[in-house]
């Protein structure tokens, strides 16, 4: 009974990365869908999309920390690269990072969950 | 006089934090042209030195870093970040850097355990 109670919380406790995602897509179709990149619009986009999708986590009720990040490129041929790196918990804390683009620009939000004691 | 030293050394110090980001920029990507063959290897170096310099300081902080690196070609680029956290103990820095073929932006959260 124990081991099955230790079981179920363990669960309950860590990040799971794949409601994050289905969160942050439709966040970022909500916001961004079929626009074409504007340099006049992209300051509002980012903003609404790091805050519709932190709103959305928070709803879930669960005991974290949330850290959302944006960031909006226009698809001009330049290169560009991201990375990051974590000290924190492993095993209750996680991060998960959406890679979205349509025909003008490419969107990348990631989402870093970090566990309350 | 116990008590602000305390603090002192446990509050996130975003000037202290900002140095740290700049030294390994500048250690890692100072004086290079952009190269898209190197960028990965770039970007990783750049977090894991922020990150190790980081938790020297021994305070009693979780960390994100993140790291962004792109080339001067016109492009637009805009990010921005928000967070729900304990803002009394919590906080933030975000640095932008460039040389002539490159831009590098570089963010570090720090929150309190």
């Amino acid at each position: 009974m124990t081991t099955m109670e230790e079981y179920h919380s363990g669960s309950e406790s860590s990040f799971h990365s794949e409601e994050a995602d289905n969160i942050v897509k439709e966040c970022i179709e909500g916001v961004v869908g079929n626009d074409d990149y504007s340099q006049s619009l992209v300051n509002k986009w980012t903003a609404g999309i790091v805050e519709r999708c932190l709103t959305q986590l928070v709803k879930q009720g669960k005991p974290y920390k949330y850290i959302v990040t944006c960031a909006v490129m226009q698809k001009t041929g330049a290169g560009l690269h991201t990375a990051n790196s974590c000290y924190w918990d492993t095993t209750m804390d996680g991060s998960s990072t959406v890679r979205w683009e349509n025909r003008t620009m490419y969107c990348v939000v990631s989402v870093f969950a970090v566990a309350i004691a | 006089m116990d008590e602000d030293q305390t603090e002192e050394e446990t509050a996130f110090v975003v000037d202290e934090v900002s140095k740290i980001i700049k030294e390994s920029v500048e250690a890692t990507i100072g004086a290079n042209a952009y190269q898209h063959s190197r960028v990965n290897q770039w970007t990783t170096s750049v977090v894991e030195q922020c990150l190790s310099q980081l938790s020297k300081l021994g305070k009693p902080f979780k960390y994100i870093v993140t790291c962004i690196i792109m080339q001067k070609n016109g492009a637009g680029l805009q990010t921005a970040s928000t967070c729900f956290w304990d803002n009394s103990t919590d906080g933030s820095c975000a640095v932008r850097w460039e040389n002539k073929s490159m831009y590098c932006i570089v963010s570090v959260f720090g929150l309190a355990i």
